[in-house]
């Protein structure tokens, strides 16, 4: 990185996480200048993909640390995960200034309360933007995004991003 | 007009609705399976990924931070 644009300071939920270690890229976690972790999200990782933290800095996140009142109509309305919940959470207390995250409903929950999110795909190609990663090794990546990760986004509208990046 | 399907559902999951409809916040569990379907639908529909997904890429490209 050229240092010419300074880096957010963010929180994970799993999805990012496990998504880019199944591409061997959960490095890419590591530019930004800081990573929380919520407890539930830690807890999930470990048991689903543990590697992943391996390779990751990231601060810890207690749940009793966490102010979770804020989130309890969003936790209902869209049945949010407990880490999903802990990680909004903390974006909506100020500590991160964006959401890593892949879940369609926890995406559109913070949202909903102006909490800026992106995702695995989002992740990727910042790397050409950030010099971490050339157009075509991203455009690789994205290819192989169905079969080596668990993220699940539709084809066409992937080969369209593809194009994006490509362009 | 309806489907039957046939699903796994995971003991402790299968516990909490089947606890979920004692309580008389369901009919059954087929209306609870379905409203449960309806709402991830809802919230995963494809317009709503596409918007996500453009994001990230616009971000990605041309963001900040």
């Amino acid at each position: 990185m050229d240092g010419a644009e300074e880096s957010s300071t963010v929180v994970c939920d799993s999805g990012p996480l496990i998504h880019l270690d199944e591409l061997g890229k959960a490095d890419l976690i590591n530019d930004f200048r800081r990573v929380y972790l919520p407890e539930s999200v830690l807890r999930e990782v470990k048991r689903i993909r543990p590697a992943a933290l391996s390779v990751v800095k990231f601060e810890s996140v207690d749940r009793s640390e966490i102010d979770l009142r804020p989130v309890d109509s969003l936790r209902v309305l869209y049945s949010l995960h407990e880490g999903e919940v802990e990680a909004i959470a903390i974006a909506m207390g100020g500590k991160a200034g964006i959401l890593l995250c892949d879940d369609m409903a926890a995406r559109l929950a913070a949202t909903s309360v102006s909490i800026e999110v992106h995702g695995t795909i989002g992740v990727l190609i910042r790397a050409i933007r950030r010099n971490l990663l050339t157009k075509n090794e991203v455009v690789q990546l994205l290819k192989s995004i169905p079969s080596r990760t668990t993220l699940h986004v539709r084809r066409a509208l992937l080969e369209s991003v593809i194009r994006d990046v490509e362009k | 007009m309806s489907k039957q399907v046939q699903a796994d559902i995971p003991d402790l999951l299968f516990q909490e609705a089947q606890e979920y409809v004692n309580q008389g916040g369901a009919s059954d569990l087929s209306d609870l399976i379905v409203e449960a379907l309806r709402r991830f639908l809802d919230t995963h529909a494809p317009e709503i990924e596409e918007q996500f997904i453009r994001e990230d890429v616009e971000w990605g490209l041309n963001g900040r931070g």
